[in-house]
């Protein structure tokens, strides 16, 4: 979800990178020694996991690499789905390359497949908006369960009520995070456990938010209790109106990014914010102050993240082959050491608890896959023009 | 060029002829280009973007054919919109001028008193910011301006302040601020252009003949420069119109200028609502240019470049 990457030990990196190259290295010998082989979609994946899940210790069946379609397709994610050593490896060892585009926010990448539709081949998207695409006629349903490497998954990643279809699951489930606040327990007292603390004025310009005037105004919906975040009635916008107003003065800064909002608690030139899990683990990475965390008592918004399959992609025969290897469990421990927020792949925790990274991992939350259900999960809202408004009658001048 | 203008003039063959079409479109070949650059980059682009103003959003983020004024009232109606508006002119008008009042002596004192060669030097040091991009500069200014920045910290160094001040960066003076130093190299370049063409002893004459030297300023230098301050509030004032990443990252929660709001509207895709504040914004900016384009004389222009 979040583009940034942050820091961490070489130790700790090189020992991921070296479990995940050891995986594809494997997985090539074994694809390639494999006899087995299968025209269908579905089964040719198998043949591109049978590297990495025998390093997993999945015992997949190996078909024969040949089985395997190469080349390149197209795919509009965030830049933290992937990282470049992971492609290359794939790129290099099975001859599947992705052309990533990047894009900023859910209806960016909405927006610009309903211009392009199948010149991409495979799209990130959260939550809600995922049915959404699929019923907008965009991405296709497929049986996740077909694909090996989603054994690997929690089993409720593979089970999401919003991404079940009768004609199958609408996405391979990736990422999740709740919004939580931040705050530096030396300067914030009493205690906080609600989104009141953004707006008590004895924090007057010490607050930052991530410039998003949708999420904001979401969870001055949730602590105005609105029932749908998202889709507020009238009522709803005008009573989260008035609650942003109390927060306006607060603000130091709108965050363009998880970056500006870490240097600005690393600095102490703000002291509470909202983010991401991990938040507090990046300001400390840095060298900022220890910082508390909570997840606001009136609920909070957050987002979950899934790889899509683009009905009609011109290379969609590629897409299955590249998730079975791009999602193995190496991978994603690796991926979670760069990025840090919790990912839906079970085996890749049981990587980073061998390695010792267990404390890290479930400070953010990532043996704890089940939260996802208490947060109103991102998507498109019904009031979206009129919150807008809303917002900009507070933000303008 | 001149002859064979007059010639044509004079052995015009009748209008409609062949000869005569062809002469005419022979002459305007060398304009295609443009016209096509012009018509493809810009009218084509704004035409459609005033169709799509005049439709609407629905809730699927789709845009539905649907005519009507609705999106243009949201900004008359709507006073947040005018105010924010207004704001916005208020900080052109001022950064404007601020740049002018720096550029100007700046320019004068360069021109009059500095050899041609440092003149050189000292304009390459204007344009140097420009080989860093726009969004790392103005980064730059949060780091110096911020509550732990460099001039807070010089400021306490020297002992005039005892705490940091929060003044200087997320309010409108930061927006001010990291605007005159974005756009001072343009003020600054344009008044050179119109200053070095200037015959500086003309101001000595204008004394000697009487005038005190803020009349020879005003009455012999303004209007012999007139033509590089008018292009220099083009340059500074329109831009700013549209100025949105300086006030994002500057501004705070209080600097917020009409582009920003704007910008609101497209990050969520509601394309023809914006495109409607977009398009009042493009209009005031015409007005704007009409009226400085008829405050230059066709001459200026042809003598003083």
């Amino acid at each position: 979800m979040t583009d940034l990457m942050r820091d961490y030990s070489r130790r700790q990196f090189l020992k991921v990178m070296g479990a995940a190259a050891g995986a594809v290295g494997l997985g090539s010998i074994a694809a390639a020694c494999s006899t087995a082989a299968s025209s269908s979609a579905p089964a040719a994946t198998t043949a591109a996991t049978a590297g990495a899940t025998a390093a997993a210790s999945s015992g997949a069946v190996a078909p024969s690499a040949t089985a395997l379609p190469t080349g390149t397709f197209n795919w509009m994610t965030w830049g933290d789905h992937s990282y470049p050593a992971q492609l290359d490896a794939i790129a290099a060892a099975n001859n599947i390359k992705a052309n990533s585009t990047l894009f900023s926010d859910n209806i960016d990448a909405f927006t610009k497949l309903k211009e392009v539709g199948g010149q991409l081949d495979m799209v990130s998207g959260d939550a809600l908006w995922v049915p959404h695409y699929f019923e907008a006629g965009l991405i296709e349903a497929w049986d996740i369960n077909a694909l090996n490497v989603a054994k690997q998954l929690y089993s409720i990643a593979r089970s999401f009520p919003i991404w079940t279809k009768p004609e199958g699951y609408l996405g391979y489930p990736f990422g999740w995070s709740p919004v939580q606040i931040y705050y530096d327990p030396a300067k914030v007292s009493p205690t906080p456990d609600s989104w009141e603390v953004l707006l008590d004025p004895k924090y007057k310009k010490r607050v930052v938010v991530e410039d998003q005037p949708v999420e904001i105004m979401a969870y001055m919906g949730k602590f105005t209790g609105a029932a749908n975040a998202y889709s507020m009635t009238p009522d709803e916008i005008s009573k989260a109106q008035d609650a942003l107003r109390q927060l306006k003065p607060n603000v130091l800064t709108l965050a363009n990014q998880a970056t500006d909002t870490i240097a600005k608690l690393k600095t102490g030139e703000a002291w509470i914010a909202t983010g991401n899990l991990g938040t507090e683990a990046r300001v400390k990475d840095q060298g900022g102050p220890d910082l508390k965390v909570f997840t606001p008592k009136e609920g909070t918004i957050g987002w979950m993240d899934s790889e899509m399959v683009v009905k009609g992609g011109t290379n969609e025969n590629l897409i299955m082959p590249f998730l079975e290897l791009a999602e193995q469990a190496e991978y994603i421990a690796a991926n979670f050491m760069l990025n840090g927020r919790p990912l839906f792949n079970e085996a890749a925790y049981k990587i980073l608890v061998n390695q010792g990274q267990q404390e890290r991992a479930d400070q953010f939350l990532y043996n704890k896959p089940e939260t996802v259900n208490t947060m109103s999960l991102k998507g498109p809202g019904t009031s979206t023009q009129a919150v807008i408004d809303a917002f900009n009658e507070v933000w303008g001048a | 060029m001149t002859s064979e203008t007059a010639g044509g003039a004079d052995q015009a063959p009748l209008a409609g002829s062949a000869p005569g079409v062809r002469a005419r479109l022979g002459r305007a070949v060398p304009f295609v280009p443009g016209f096509l650059m012009l018509a493809f980059l810009f009218l084509i682009p704004m035409a459609i973007m005033f169709v799509f103003s005049l439709w609407r959003t629905n809730s699927d983020f789709n845009v539905v054919a649907d005519w009507n004024l609705n999106n243009y009232a949201r900004f008359f109606n709507q006073p947040v919109y005018l105010r924010t508006f207004a704001k916005t002119l208020v900080m052109g008008t001022a950064v404007t001028a601020a740049g002018l009042a720096l550029a100007l002596p700046f320019n004068y004192f360069l021109v009059r008193y500095v050899s041609r060669g440092l003149q050189r030097a000292v304009l390459l040091a204007v344009i140097v910011p420009f080989w860093t991009s726009y969004l790392l500069r103005v980064y730059a200014w949060q780091a110096i301006l911020g509550e732990t920045g460099a001039l807070n910290q010089f400021l306490m160094g020297i002992g005039l302040i005892k705490e940091p001040t929060t003044l200087l960066v997320y309010n409108d003076t930061g927006v001010f601020i990291v605007l005159i130093y974005v756009y001072f190299p343009f003020a600054a370049l344009a008044l050179y252009a119109a200053l070095e063409k200037f015959d500086f002893t003309q101001l000595n004459a204008a004394q000697d003949l009487g005038a005190r030297p803020d009349q020879a300023f005003r009455y012999i230098l303004v209007p012999q420069i007139r033509t590089g301050i008018i292009t220099a509030c083009i340059f500074v004032f329109i831009p700013i119109l549209g100025e949105f990443l300086t006030p994002t990252l500057v501004g705070g929660a209080e600097g917020n200028l009409i582009a920003n709001l704007v910008v609101n509207f497209f990050r969520q895709s509601q394309i023809p609502e914006g495109s409607a504040l977009a398009i009042v914004i493009a209009a005031f900016v015409t007005i704007v240019l009409i009226i400085f384009r008829r405050s230059l004389r066709v001459e200026d222009v042809v003598t003083r470049g």
